[in-house]
């Protein structure tokens, strides 16, 4: 075995409070966006519960009107921006550098601008609470609704541009810091697929999100300084917002969920103790979804009866190839493997089976006669959480279960996992299995109460409970992560026996990241030194 | 006492049970139609048809691909320490798993189209047309006596209006068995017109001329609301219509034009 050394660098010691608040080391401000991510998870899921405990029952009066769209509107907002989207950058920034044998980014500083960014915007979001209330036009905005909201929507529009500017360059500096920082040997097809799905979804950012930044300009001048850009009545068009919109949103989807399979692609070899099949078609295929993406934005604008229905029919239809063939090649892992079923294992296993569900019922909107039925309802809501839920929230916890040893130094604790995750699993599908068939028979999304002759109020009531149990399942989580912090770091570098360069260095890694580097000559260069090259 | 094997396949059957009863339970036949509500309208039908397709599709996909993952979980759980066979995969597989999906994609989209075409047909220039207005946060519909359809002559010129608010819900009416257009106008923000057992909606959007057309296929009463976020009483924005006879139709009509309070001469 051939090793690199790499020269460790002296560093000075500061405060506490200062060196978190100074950092620009990838490490720490990984850390920093996971825990500032977790928080606004927490903060969307209380919002989520507000509104199942509303429409429990028929007629409800729990929360009125007014606030029900703002709660709705500002849970979507969190869990979205606020959450997933940057929870990746935090995974990302942590791991991807480690993976590809890097001791930093490439631009800490810009990267500590990145992070630091997300706090005071979410901030300003929230803070239209205080102003007379938080935005309430859904996290679309569509005009001309939007055009008359109150002074919320303006925070919010403020806070979602710094959002996008954060995620715009933090998207430069993984792009770069993949491209320029690969350990010695290590090909671009020999990167780990984790970092491959960071680098696809860095693309999608740099090219959607400033145009989502200029639709917001403009609402912000239609609001504000006179603007008619969204206003049929001043010369304007209302759909013309929807089309930028989506322009931005449908590729954000993907830069919701690409990392997530990113994550599960990680932790499948390793569990079932097989390379990932099909490397480099789940290469492609990422590659593939991230350029369809941009040919399918007017799915999502089928009933506006302004667009071209049958060519965005087809294109979102054709979506579903390269993510059929991701899940073929999931499936090809696990096949023959040696499997076991530690925590990591099980969150991306209640992955791969409730994310089939957001690809199978997405579908349907595809088929654009269908879509007229099921658009805007709750048919909609249910594949949303099947994908952003049952997908990338199921493989954020995989990614926390699994890396945690390495980022923290400790174990969280199995039993207290499968709880959890048991918990998680049924909750989940009692909250939103339902909301299939109240879309179906006809229960529109974003309604702050339906009345009783409607029929609906028992799904609704089952959907209800899933939620609270959802929010259940928390708390094993919350008492296994607070238990391992009461313990001593005790993890050795590989407690899984992984196959990326990120288990070679300590756990926690120290501040220079390696003492010396591995020689690479595949996308597994830990288990080539553990079983031998003949052995790959 | 059974052996520890014996145990683990009760258990591995009390599970594939469960699973089986889930499964039946999640498609019971108790929800007609498939999950949707009735249709009653000649394009409701065809959307339906769609929409049971896709379905039957989309079920033999979950179920194939469900299954082979349960089937993995089970069969492939780690036995003993020997290393699986490193098989990095297999480009006779990958065209396999990308040729398939891309023929049942096509073949959703053709049939898709085809209904799209078919449900978008436009309106005989005779037909009975209604003009729907959304407004924050109710619904005007308005006949115009010279369009009431099946080739009538106007009885007299003129239009009349049910209008609703959203503490009083309006009701409409329409004739069974013939084309009924209706033309979507707002003037303030975008609401969307759904009626569920049209299968149907389309958004009213402000400087847009948007129509669409059905043909009722049976009587009733049924409810529909507005589908898009249109401020804060936007879920009470709900309406009804009444599908009649066309005597039952005419009659109606009648009435409402006597109602001079309605009516309003050219
Ligand atoms: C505790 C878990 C959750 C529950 C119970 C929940 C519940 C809901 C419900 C009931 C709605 C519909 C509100 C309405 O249309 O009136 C909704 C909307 C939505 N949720 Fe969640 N949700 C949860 C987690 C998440 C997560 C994790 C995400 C994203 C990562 C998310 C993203 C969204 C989005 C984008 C919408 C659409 C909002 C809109 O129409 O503007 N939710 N959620
Ligand atoms: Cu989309
Ligand atoms: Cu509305």
């Amino acid at each position: 075995m051939t090793s690199i050394a790499i020269p460790r660098p002296a560093y000075a010691e500061r405060p506490w409070i200062l060196d978190w608040l100074t950092t620009v080391d990838h490490k720490k401000l990984g850390i920093l966006y996971l825990y500032t991510t977790m928080f606004f998870f927490a903060v969307g899921g209380i919002l989520a519960l507000l509104v199942r405990a509303q429409l429990a029952v028929a007629d409800n009066t729990f929360v009125n009107n007014d606030a029900y769209n703002q709660i709705f509107t500002m849970h979507a907002s969190a869990m979205l921006f606020l959450f997933i989207i940057p929870v990746w950058a935090g995974f990302g920034n942590y791991i991807v550098p480690l993976q590809i044998g890097a001791a930093d980014m490439a631009f800490p500083r810009i990267n500590a601008l990145s992070f630091w960014l997300i706090p005071p915007a979410g901030l300003l979001m929230f803070s239209g609470f205080l102003f007379g209330g938080a935005s309430d036009v859904g996290w679309t905005a569509y005009s001309p609704l939007a055009r008359s909201s109150g002074v919320g929507l303006d925070l919010w529009i403020i806070s979602v541009i710094i959002l996008g500017v954060s995620s715009t360059i933090g998207a430069a500096n993984f792009m770069v810091t993949m491209f320029r920082m690969r350990a010695p040997g290590m090909t671009m097809f020999r990167m780990p697929i984790f970092c491959w799905t960071m680098l696809v979804t860095a693309v999608l950012q740099l090219l959607a999100t400033p145009v989502l930044a200029s639709g917001l300009a403009m609402l912000y001048i239609d609001r504000n300084f006179g603007g008619s850009f969204f206003d049929p009545n001043g010369g304007g068009n209302a759909i013309l917002w929807q089309n930028i919109f989506w322009f931005y949103s449908h590729p954000a989807v993907y830069i919701m969920i690409l990392p997530g399979m990113g994550i599960i692609s990680e932790i499948l070899p390793v569990f079932a103790r097989k390379p990932l099949f099909g490397y480099k078609a789940f290469v492609f295929a990422t590659m593939g979804i991230g350029g369809l993406g941009f040919s399918v934005w007017a799915h999502h604008m089928f009933t506006t009866g302004a667009v071209l229905k049958p060519w965005f029919g087809f294109m979102t239809f054709m979506i579903g190839v390269p993510t059929g063939v991701k899940m073929f090649n999931w499936l090809g892992t696990l096949w023959r493997g040696s499997i076991t079923f530690e925590a990591p294992m099980l969150f991306a296993l209640g992955f791969l089976s409730m994310f089939l569900i957001g690809g199978i019922n997405g579908t349907f909107s595809a088929a654009v006669p269908v879509d007229f039925a099921i658009h805007d309802t709750y048919f909609v809501v249910a594949h949303i959480h099947y994908v952003l839920f049952g997908g990338a929230v199921f493989a954020v916890f995989a990614g926390l279960y699994y890396w945690f040893p390495k980022i923290w130094g400790r174990r969280l604790d199995e039993r207290l996992a499968r709880i959890h995750f048991a918990l998680q699993f049924i909750g989940f599908n009692l909250a939103f299995f339902p909301m299939h068939l109240l879309g179906l028979d006809g229960m529109p999304r974003r309604i702050a109460t339906y009345s009783e002759s409607s029929g609906w109020e028992t799904l609704n009531l089952i959907s209800t409970i899933g939620a609270f149990l959802i929010g259940v399942a928390m708390i094993p989580f919350i008492i296994n992560v607070v238990m391992a912090f009461l313990r001593p770091k005790d993890q050795p570098n590989d407690p899984w026996e992984g196959n990326t360069l990120e288990w070679w260095t300590t756990s926690p890694p120290p501040v220079h990241n390696f003492d010396s580097l591995p020689e690479v000559h595949s996308e597994r260069p830990l288990w080539d030194l553990r079983h031998g090259k003949a052995a790959h | 006492m059974p052996s520890t094997g014996k145990l683990r396949v009760i258990r591995r059957v009390n599970l594939l049970i469960s699973a089986a009863l889930l499964a039946i339970a999640s498609i019971s036949p108790a929800f007609a139609g498939w999950g949707m509500p009735e249709p009653i309208t000649d394009q409701a039908k065809r959307i339906q048809d769609l929409w049971v397709f896709t379905l039957i599709i989309a079920l033999a996909v979950f179920f194939a691909v469900e299954g082979a993952l349960l089937y993995a979980i089970f069969r492939y759980r780690k036995r003993s320490d020997e290393l699986p066979k490193q098989t990095h995969g297999s480009t006779a597989l990958e065209i396999v798993w990308t040729t398939i999906p891309v023929l049942i994609v096509i073949t959703l989209f053709s049939y898709s189209f085809i209904v799209l075409r078919d449900v978008e047909k436009k309106a005989p220039s005779d037909a009975l047309s209604i003009e729907v207005d959304g407004f924050q946060f109710s619904w005007q519909f308005t006949y115009d006596l010279a369009r009431l359809g099946q080739g009538q002559a106007p009885a007299q010129e003129g239009t009349f209006s049910i209008i609703g608010t959203a503490a009083q819900e309006p009701t409409f009416v329409i004739p069974v068995g013939e084309p009924v257009e209706f033309r979507l106008k707002s003037n303030d923000v975008i609401h969307s017109f759904y009626l569920p057992n049209f299968h149907y909606k389309l958004d009213v959007v402000p400087g847009r001329d948007n129509r669409f057309v059905i043909t009722a296929n049976q009587t009733g009463e049924f409810t529909g609301q507005c589908a898009e976020l249109c401020g804060i009483n936007h879920a009470l924005m709900r309406f009804h219509v009444r599908v009649v006879e066309r005597a039952e139709f005419d009659k109606w009509v009648a009435e409402q034009v006597a109602n001079k309070a309605t009516v309003r001469q050219p």
